[in-house]
């Protein structure tokens, strides 16, 4: 059993990257956890190009800043796991991790942060699991990792700033956008003034975007939703509509859109699996993206010396991130009396003002990509909503007529959610699905419930791991 | 919702038991209304593995039962309204050691001479009908007769059906209190209002002696904790024909200090849609239902050793049920001495599921009928209260 | 035929790969999905019960539809591996 005096830090985006900045100046022991081949989460993500046709000068301060972290944490004595997943927490604080070559351990931790970010949320559309059709992030990692166009032209839909952000990426490197789809309406996005001062830099940084987009000439269409994708073996053309202010769709708008590449997304939702099932209260919030960690202004979680930071404690963007993984260090520094007080109060004071501020930004970026209640009901039959199992909207409709209004009924019920990605990607689908339908308060509905291995393990790993907390003094069948 | 509703039976709790029980009332044309606190199946019935087997019951009244009800599931998957994926696929009693191969030997003459159709086979004969076992088995028992079902859906198909039969369903409905007048039940309190009725029937598995509390009694049932690993579905690469459970198995279920020096036994079952739920472990732990890393490696190194091929298979999640156990492993069924009118029908720790179709049946046609085809004396409440010798399986 | 490839990117060294036996250049620190993805391949495999064609859909290890065969090993995250030399993928486009 690793040695307990580790502060370990789940995920290295930025909010676990500024954690482990702090800490590691003070000289604590620190172990990052990542599932990723490098450190710097889906934010951070970069190849290095040729310096000649490298105009890459990022213009997002936070980018810059995250890379001059990871280059420092490189560089210090920090421990770091890529590849590795932790596959359950327990008492008292005892992680269960896979690594990179499949052996499985368990790691004590003197304190916790997990800073296990968040995923796209989808609306599912008939055709959607083609071939061809993937989500945004997808799209933006073929390029960012491995330096791949999506596809050759790439229609863009869905909702939220990610979209712009992709096909200006797109455009950077050459490839073509088709076309942006935006489901929100122009006026959704005007109400972007009330958002306080935390968006005047987006707003600077979308104007940017725009203007790449005339200058592209890419077509940019309001209020327009993805009806339909086609294709006998993959994707061929993709159905768009208008929508009206109810998400419904507009019929006799339908427009058809020839290509074989379609990168969609509708904003974000916390990964809270990790938190869940280490025991850590959770709640819902439209304003932070769906279920969050409930956290404390320190962002400490329900669980003693278990803090969560970044978008796993709500959707608001990476300025977020990057406050509240620093904070998460500020207060295990001080619990561990390794600052005073007053060292405290002086970080920790402006950061939580500046992070109410993220807070409010992150409110207008959740109102943005909000789905009303009426999408869902355009959806047809035949839609596949769980991917894993195939399970139909129609399926789900009529176990809503049996009065399975839960998240855990209709799991029951379907089968939904109860495959290999355990509802990852059609958990928010189905809660949402239930709440248009049911009307009822979240609490009501509920959330599955998170088990250990929150991700896939062999078998095999599991029956070689050495396990400190064996019970089992007779037969030892495991080597 | 809240005023006094008019029912013949209330069924308090909509897990397999009672969901069995208020469908086959439901035949009998009497009023029922089925009560539960969270969703169907939302309790152990949806956190347990499919086994119908009949070599793992003690001859006895146990394995008659369990016999009888076997022979229902094929009735039983025509009639539901939910397709249960009731599989006769046969059952092995994997042997890895030398002092299993001589108990085994022993049950096998026992279950024999009770009727049960189960013989013992050797290595060779094992790996023929089932390949993928691991060439260090010793032997096996099996079975025809061993089966296995879908439990989720065994639950919707009882509790739909039972709805279909003009039951009524109430979920998140938990019971509050119990009323009786002299002695008789007379309604019962819910988060969903109160309904009048003369008859009620405690199914609330693991949380029966909460409900036994609310009209005065006293009920041995203890949670005990099985630790269950389910894996991707893994068809057509890797199918089994059977399913099977390992004789350790067999020993920790009898006797809990077998199984503290030797380990618990294993259970392997491969679903209809080709995932595989292994257990389990058998802990005392209260209400947890965590799993935890040594169960889940205890679990995977058994299984593995029994079925090699299973270490390459992916892990999608584990869960943990809570078996309602009893003090000498039998269900407690029937009339309680003190409560007219109050029915007891939990306790049936890990046979649940196969045991679920006869119980519905004995408990409806003792209720509508006044007696059961076959006797369930045996398992009243008031065993427990007679001061008598009993063999008490000790536990911790 | 166009080369999804980014033309300005720096790419580690070249190595060979076979995906259904047919041999395909890639490069040291691609994903094997985006190796796929740029050999043309998009159909990874077929949905177990409706047989409907899936491919790359999430890109980073959570929805489980980019399982390819990888050296003999069946159900693996073509998005979550990296390419390496003389790496024999096999995907299920029938």
């Amino acid at each position: 059993m690793k040695p307990s005096d580790h502060v370990i830090i789940v995920g290295s985006g930025l909010a676990g990257l500024a954690a482990a900045d702090i800490l590691s100046r003070y000289g604590l022991h620190l172990l990052v956890i990542d599932d990723n081949a490098h450190i710097g989460g889906q934010l951070l993500r970069k190849l290095p190009h040729a310096a000649a046709a490298d105009k890459r000068f990022e213009p997002d301060r936070l980018k810059r800043q995250g890379a001059r972290m990871a280059a420092r944490i490189k560089k210090s004595n920090v421990q770091v796991l890529n590849g590795a997943q932790v596959l359950g927490i327990y008492p008292e604080h005892i992680l269960l991790v896979e690594d990179s070559l499949g052996h499985v351990s368990e790691y004590r931790a003197a304190a916790l942060i997990l800073a296990t970010g968040a995923r796209e949320r989808q609306l599912p559309f008939k055709g959607w699991t083609l071939p061809g059709v993937m989500s945004t992030g997808a799209a933006q990692v073929l390029m960012k990792s491995s330096g791949i166009l999506p596809g050759r032209k790439t229609l863009i839909g869905g909702c939220g700033p990610l979209m712009l952000v992709l096909a200006a990426e797109i455009l950077a490197n050459r490839g073509e956008v088709l076309a942006v789809l935006d489901q929100s309406s122009a006026g959704m996005k005007l109400k972007a003034v009330t958002a306080g001062p935390a968006i005047w830099p987006k707003l600077l940084e979308g104007a940017t975007y725009l203007a790449r987009m005339a200058a592209a000439r890419v077509s940019m269409k309001q209020g327009v939703r993805i009806v339909e994708a086609r294709g006998r073996n993959q994707l061929e053309e993709v159905v768009a509509a208008s929508v009206d202010v109810d998400g419904r769709i507009v019929r006799g708008t339908e427009r058809i859109y020839p290509t074989d590449t379609l990168a969609v997304g509708y904003g974000f939702s916390p990964n809270i699996e990790l938190p869940q099932q280490a025991g850590c209260d959770i709640n819902y919030s439209e304003a932070k993206g769906g279920w969050f960690v409930d956290v404390g202004d320190a962002m400490q979680t329900t669980v003693g010396d278990i803090y969560a930071a970044g978008e796993t404690t709500g959707i608001a963007g990476a300025g977020k991130s990057f406050i509240e993984g620093r904070l998460a260090a500020w207060d295990i520094l001080k619990k561990r009396s390794v600052v005073d007080r007053q060292t405290y109060e002086s970080n920790a004071r402006p950061l939580m003002r500046q992070r109410s501020r993220q807070v409010q930004y992150g409110r207008f970026l959740n109102h943005l990509c909000r789905l009303q209640p009426g999408c869902y009901a355009d959806i047809p039959d035949e839609t596949v909503i769980c991917r894993c199992e195939e399970i139909t909207m129609g399926t789900i409709r009529s176990q809503l007529k049996n009065n399975f209004t839960t998240m855990n009924g209709i799991k029951k019920a379907t089968r939904g959610g109860m495959g290999n990605c355990q509802g990852r990607i059609c958990g928010p689908v189905l809660f949402d699905i239930l709440s248009a339908h049911s009307q009822r308060p979240p609490e009501a509905i509920g959330c599955t419930s998170a088990r250990a291995p929150v991700k896939t393990v062999t078998l095999g790993a599991l029956a070689k791991m050495t396990v400190s907390t064996s019970q089992d003094d007779g037969n030892k069948c495991s080597n | 919702m809240n005023k006094p509703s008019q029912t013949d039976v209330v069924v308090i709790g909509a897990g397999i038991i009672g969901s069995s029980i208020a469908y086959h009332l439901s035949r009998y044309k009497l009023r029922v209304t089925l009560l539960e606190r969270g969703d169907i199946a939302s309790g152990s019935s949806g956190a347990c593995d499919g086994l119908v087997f009949l070599q793992s019951k003690k001859p006895g009244i146990h394995l008659q039962l369990a016999m009888e009800s076997r022979k229902r599931f094929d009735g039983l998957a025509r009639q539901l309204p939910v397709p249960i994926e009731y599989k006769e696929t046969g059952g092995m009693v994997v042997i890895e050691i030398e002092d299993e191969l001589a108990a085994m030997q022993q049950f096998v003459k026992e279950q024999q001479e009770i009727g049960l159709d189960v013989s013992l086979i050797n290595r060779d004969q094992a790996r023929k009908l089932e390949p993928h076992l691991s060439e260090h088995v010793l032997g096996a028992t099996h079975s025809p007769l061993d089966g296995q079902v879908n439990p989720i859906s065994l639950t919707l198909g009882f509790a739909l059906g039972a709805k279909s039969l003009g039951a009524r369903l109430f979920t998140g409905a938990a019971v509050h209190d119990i009323d009786t007048t002299a002695g008789k039940v007379s309604a019962v309190e819910t988060d969903a209002g109160r309904f009048e009725a003369d008859i009620v029937i405690n199914a609330a598995g693991v949380h029966a002696p909460e409900i036994g509390a609310l009209v005065g009694l006293d009920i041995p049932i203890k949670p005990r904790r099985g630790q269950i690993i389910v894996t991707g579905s893994c068809s057509p690469m890797l199918r089994l024909r059977h399913c099977m459970i390992s004789a350790k198995y067999i020993a920790a279920k009898f006797n809990p200090e077998i199984a503290k020096v030797i380990g618990e036994g294993v259970s392997i079952e491969q679903t209809e849609n080709g995932n595989f739920l292994l257990g389990s472990t058998r802990e005392f732990v209260g209400f947890d239902k965590r799993t935890t890393p040594d169960g889940l490696h205890r679990i995977a190194a058994k299984t593995a050793g029994i079925i090699p091929a299973l270490k390459q298979v992916n892990v999608i999640r584990a869960f943990a049920g809570l078996r309602p156990h009893t003090p000498d492993g039998l269900p407690i069924l029937g009339p309680v001495d003190d409560v007219s009118g109050f029915f007891m029908a939990a306790g049936h720790e890990g046979d649940g599921i196969a045991l679920s179709p006869i119980t519905g049946e004995l408990i409806a046609q003792m209720i509508a009928t006044g007696k059961s085809d076959i006797a369930i004396d045996a398992f009243r409440l008031s065993r427990f209260t007679v001061e008598s010798e009993k063999v008490e399986v000790s536990h911790v | 035929m166009s080369d999804l490839r980014i033309s300005s990117v720096l790419r580690g060294a070249k190595i060979n790969i076979r995906v259904n036996g047919k041999a395909f250049t890639a490069y040291e620190g691609e994903t094997v999905h985006a190796a796929l993805l740029a050999a043309g391949h998009r159909v990874l495999r077929k949905a177990p019960k409706t047989h409907q064609p899936r491919g790359i859909f999430c890109g980073m290890g959570i929805c489980y539809d980019c399982l390819v065969t990888i050296n003999g090993a069946a159900n693996q995250r073509a998005c979550m591996t990296r390419v390496e030399d003389r790496m024999e993928i096999e995907v299920n486009e029938t």
